[in-house]
């Protein structure tokens, strides 16, 4: 493809988890039929210890040329040590600089990269505001950058090492109203161009409760969780709370779906069923029959499978203390969000009491995602954002 | 309002321009605000060494932070500066320049990080030094760069690439120095507003002596400023050389600190450094100020000429100067082996030309048109 080259830059990339590296291929699968475009990632796809365990160099992922750059260190083993010094108060800037460093991924030659060619691409997209490529990269080709941010709140974004992240590119594409008001009231960086871009959701033509069941042994009702299950997500939470639930009220016979890797132990508590990762059918499957979709994760900057849930029609629980998710839930009025357990209790009784509510929310969530979370919307806007770059850059 | 300005360098006693700028800035800020400043405890820009006291004092109304350089200037910095601009490097060498240039002041920047927020306004000078280059990023929100940029190589490295997106405006000395940094980083939707400079009224002062020792022999044409090849000097004293082999008549005399040999010559008379009334004494009977200089950011020796109605002969390779000369219409630039001409031109329409120099600093550089300009960019940084 000719035209205008575009320069993605993202801390994992190809077969990794991660919501914000599935966040970028996609986008990069999407913006390819438009840009000369390129990847420049790391070698690791473990974020926990950023070991290199794909060859570095050109690499080729969906047809687009990856350049992998070696992490030439692990995610310092006692990288809580440093990230206590540089969170406490009060800290100092050498305290900043050497949690960067430690948090990684530690690839100083995707830099070198940056520095000498990074100006030979019309652009750069930047995915993920907190890890070592984009806060040491971005500053070196501000001129032609675009952030997707990916940002909510925690210590790391109280950190003085990343106003330059949200001051310096030319525009930022935001995945909620939420993030993007969070950031502005943190950061004051209003005047930088922006968008609500976000993701597109793509909906299979089939959905097929039933077949889900039939294959996985569940019957009666299920609450779902698709994603990580580990402490960061709120996993721990929605154990708890499913099981005092269960326990105060024995009459609901409900079970808890879990999809996805584990971080930590699920508990052998009956109702708990943990199926491990599916496949994109068995998924969807899964999301069209569940009574309600659960998301206890308090730190999302945008939920994919949150919007497939709704995209499938379906409502979801979300923590109240959750301000993208809470917000993003209330707008679209498309769920119910709880604070403490007694609250969640009392949603899921009410959900599984009234099948027809949950339907109309359900529904309801569903428009919203048609409304705003559409690929030929998101690449449209991209194209407008990178359009008004190169405008500057020409001028 | 509360406003901070960071500066490399603060004291009646130092000398440099961008330093000077900053602290009238202070001085005319602190008339209706609290103003204070952020500085190192040096006084000279090649060591860096300590001088002034670390710690807080008072300049009238303003409260002075020293923040105590750590190091010197290292002794191999011209070579490494070499290597830097002109030879293959590596990104961490070049981000190394900024720290090895200097000053380094750790606490300076300490100090903004932690209280930066206090302020509603902070003004950065000079793009180059690293309490800029590496302070403002700590305050982007509230930050105006005033960035005393010329043509240069540094200009071009990499800390300064994303220092010029940063701050919320822009304060420029001078319409040329705003087009260069527009060309360099596309950061035109940045709002600015061009400076320039007040002036006092020049102080009590009397020509004739002047007059009177020159005037026989013919035009007097001045330099005042540094006597230097960094001053192109040595270019000013071939030209008129030429000029005076071409038959022109009239004495070049320089006023200003000798840095340089000069050639002996009854028609090239260097004073040495002059006082502040000798100096618009020799303004005033000058028929006219020449500034050879290719990187003036500002050259407000045009400006005091102008006061005193003399007209002004500049270089054309400085943009500058050139510009500046051009918008008072107070005399004219002259490219390579145009000087005879120019300065003729300049002679034989001098009152004219002096005159339009003089209404040009009566607009443009009195106190109060000083002050709406520079209200205009602390309002663009703190709303």
């Amino acid at each position: 493809m000719t035209g205008p080259s575009l320069l993605v830059v993202v801390q994992r990339y190809g077969d990794v988890p991660g919501g914000a590296e599935a966040h970028a291929r996609s986008v990069v699968q999407r913006l390819a039929p438009h840009f000369a475009i390129e990847v420049a990632t790391t070698n690791s796809t473990d974020y926990l210890t950023w070991k290199g365990d794909l060859t570095a160099g050109l690499d080729r992922v969906d047809g687009v040329t990856v350049r992998r750059f070696p992490v030439e260190r692990p995610r310092a083993w006692n990288f809580k040590v440093y990230e206590r010094r540089a969170f406490r108060s009060p800290h100092t800037l050498d305290d900043e600089r050497a949690f960067i460093d430690a948090q990684g991924p530690y690839a100083p030659e995707l830099l070198e990269f940056l520095f000498k060619r990074g100006r030979e691409y019309d652009h750069a997209l930047f995915f993920t505001y907190i890890y070592y490529p984009t806060v040491l990269g971005l500053p070196l080709v501000p001129e032609r950058a675009v952030l997707v941010p990916t940002a909510h709140e925690e210590s790391a974004i109280g950190l003085a090492a990343y106003k330059p992240v949200f001051h310096g590119p030319r525009a930022i594409a935001y995945n909620t109203e939420e993030e993007r008001r969070m950031v502005w009231r943190r950061f004051r960086n209003e005047r930088v161009s922006n968008e609500i871009v976000g993701v597109g959701i793509d909906v299979p033509a089939e959905r097929n409760a039933t077949r889900f069941r039939e294959k996985h042994g569940i019957s009666g009702a299920y609450l779902l969780y698709v994603g990580r299950i580990g402490v960061s997500k709120g996993s721990r939470e929605l154990f708890a709370n499913y099981q005092s639930w269960r326990a105060s009220d024995p009459a609901h016979d409900v079970s808890l779906v879990l999809v996805g890797d584990t971080e930590i132990a699920v508990p052998k508590t009956s109702g708990i069923v943990h199926l491990g990762r599916l496949s994109e059918q068995d998924k969807w499957d899964a999301l069209a029959g569940c009574a309600a979709f659960v998301m206890p994760s308090l730190l999302e900057s945008l939920s994919l499978v949150t919007l497939e849930a709704w995209a499938a029609g379906r409502p979801v629980i979300v923590d109240a203390r959750s301000p993208v998710l809470a917000g993003m839930t209330r707008r679209a009025g498309a769920g119910l969000a709880y604070r403490g357990v007694a609250e969640f209790a009392e949603i899921c009784e009410l959900l599984l009491d009234r099948p027809e509510l949950g339907d109309r929310l359900g529904l309801a969530g569903a428009e919203f995602v048609a409304r705003t979370y559409t690929w030929p919307r998101v690449v449209e806007t991209y194209l407008d954002l990178f359009a008004e770059v190169r405008a500057r850059l020409a001028a | 309002m509360r406003i901070l300005v960071v500066v490399q360098r603060y004291g009646p006693e130092v000398v440099g321009g961008s330093e000077s700028h900053a602290r009238v800035v202070a001085q005319r800020l602190a008339m209706v605000n609290e103003v204070e400043i952020a500085t190192t405890n040096a006084l000279d820009y090649w060591s860096w060494a300590p001088h002034f006291a670390v710690g807080e004092s008072m300049d009238g109304p303003i409260r002075v932070r020293r923040f105590a350089v750590t190091g010197l200037r290292s002794t191999t910095f011209k070579e490494n500066e070499r290597h830097v601009l002109f030879e293959p490097h590596a990104l961490a060498e070049e981000q190394g320049w900024l720290a090895m240039q200097g000053p380094h002041a750790p606490g300076l920047l300490e100090f903004l990080r932690r209280e930066g927020q206090a302020y509603d306004a902070i003004l950065f000078y000079t793009y180059i030094y690293e309490p800029t280059a590496a302070g403002l990023p700590l305050v982007p929100e509230r930050a105006a760069l005033i960035s005393t940029a010329h043509d240069e190589e540094p200009l071009r490295l990499v800390p300064y690439r994303v220092l010029f997106q940063l701050p919320r405006a822009f304060g420029f000395l001078t319409p040329e120095e705003r087009a260069l940094v527009h060309a360099r980083f596309r950061n035109e939707h940045i709002p600015s507003e061009v400076l320039g400079i007040g002036l006092d009224a020049p102080p009590w002062h009397d020509s004739e002596p002047f007059r009177e020792r020159y005037a026989p022999r013919g035009p007097l044409v001045l330099y005042l400023g540094q006597v230097s090849e960094g001053k192109a000097v040595d270019e000013l004293l071939a030209d008129w050389m030429a000029y005076r082999d071409l038959g022109g008549a009239g004495s070049l005399v320089l006023a200003g600190t000798a840095r340089m040999p000069l050639p002996k010559r009854d028609d090239i008379v260097a004073l040495g450094r002059v006082s502040d009334e000798d100096k618009y004494a020799l303004l005033e009977a000058a028929d006219a100020l020449v500034l050879p200089s290719h990187l003036e950011s500002l050259g407000i020796v045009l400006l005091e000429a102008w006061q005193v109605g003399t007209p002004c002969l500049v270089s054309a390779k400085n943009k500058v100067t050139t510009g500046q000369v051009g918008r008072a219409n107070g005399g004219a630039s002259y490219g390579p082996g145009g000087f005879a001409t120019a300065l003729g031109a300049v002679l034989g329409r001098r009152d004219e030309l002096g005159a339009s120099g003089r209404a040009y600093v009566e607009r443009e550089c009195t106190w109060p048109a000083f002050d709406a300009r520079l209200e205009q960019l602390v309002d663009l940084v703190a709303n």
